[in-house]
């Protein structure tokens, strides 16, 4: 009883953890598009380009969210394989669809369906092989 | 394929094989240790500052921050469609670090499971 409550508690960690790296993600590309007329020819671009991206404040949030990422997602390492705890985490690729869908209205093509439900299949597949390898230690 | 376009997908190869190499040090650290049984918050976080005192972790952390600075040059010159759809070969990097270094047995269920993924990923991002 208390083994099935924990991998429910590691799946709804890994949902949240999703959230923030969807989000960190958002952050990240808010903070580059103010760079993005910028070409790096050599190492002293490579320094204006990081000074342009740290002055907006969506670098230090999206920094801020990557460290709770963090603490998040070694709980979850410790309880559960890399080679399953990653792929499971592909939730995100399903959250941002379906947030769109269900709070922005947005209309999504069947192609946008199929992939969901691979990568459905998938998360599926990965977890049945994690209770698989704990059958038989 | 032009140039720039393989340029480009060699970049997020590299910020995937990066995120890996970190992965591989974090998870290897975390076995190191020994784990805490609880829910408890107090527990967890004695647990997060016992597993950043090991330098392995730094070395991670600095393998991310190649791969963030890699990653924030590919979104300013790529779609984030398409640096997602391409990102999602890291499940293999992944699947294989696992499989080799930390001897996760990566049974034909498992792969089975990335591969969707990563064809999923792929119809997600650019559908």
């Amino acid at each position: 009883m208390f083994k099935k409550n924990l991998t429910l508690k590691i799946l709804l960690f890994l949902v949240f953890s999703d959230f923030l790296e969807t989000f960190t993600q958002f952050c990240f590309k808010k903070s580059s598009l103010s760079q993005s007329g910028f070409y790096i020819r050599e190492l002293a671009d490579v320094a204006t380009f990081l000074k342009g991206v740290s002055a907006s404040p969506f670098l230090w949030i999206g920094l801020l969210s990557v460290l709770l990422t963090f603490i998040i997602w070694s709980a979850i390492l410790s309880k559960i394989d890399l080679s399953v705890a990653v792929p499971i985490a592909s939730f995100s690729y399903i959250l941002v669809p379906l947030v769109s869908i269900i709070f922005l209205h947005e209309k999504i093509n069947a192609l946008k369906w199929v992939g969901i439900s691979f990568i459905l299949a998938g998360v599926v597949f990965v977890s049945l092989s994690s209770k698989e390898r704990k059958a038989v230690p | 394929m032009n140039p720039d376009l393989i340029f480009i997908l060699f970049l997020i190869a590299l910020t995937g094989i990066c995120d890996t190499i970190n992965q591989l040090f974090l998870k290897s650290s975390i076995d190191s240790l020994k784990i805490p049984h609880t829910a408890n918050i107090f527990k967890i976080l004695q647990f997060i500052i016992k597993l950043i005192k090991i330098p392995q972790i730094w070395i991670g952390f600095l393998f991310t921050v190649v791969s963030l600075c890699i990653w924030l040059f590919v979104l300013s010159k790529s779609d984030l469609n398409f640096a997602f759809s391409a990102d999602s070969m890291h499940y293999i990097f992944i699947a294989l670090g696992s499989g080799i270094i930390l001897k996760e047995k990566v049974g034909l269920m498992r792969w089975a499971g990335t591969i969707c993924i990563i064809m999923g990923i792929i119809l997600v991002s650019l559908a």
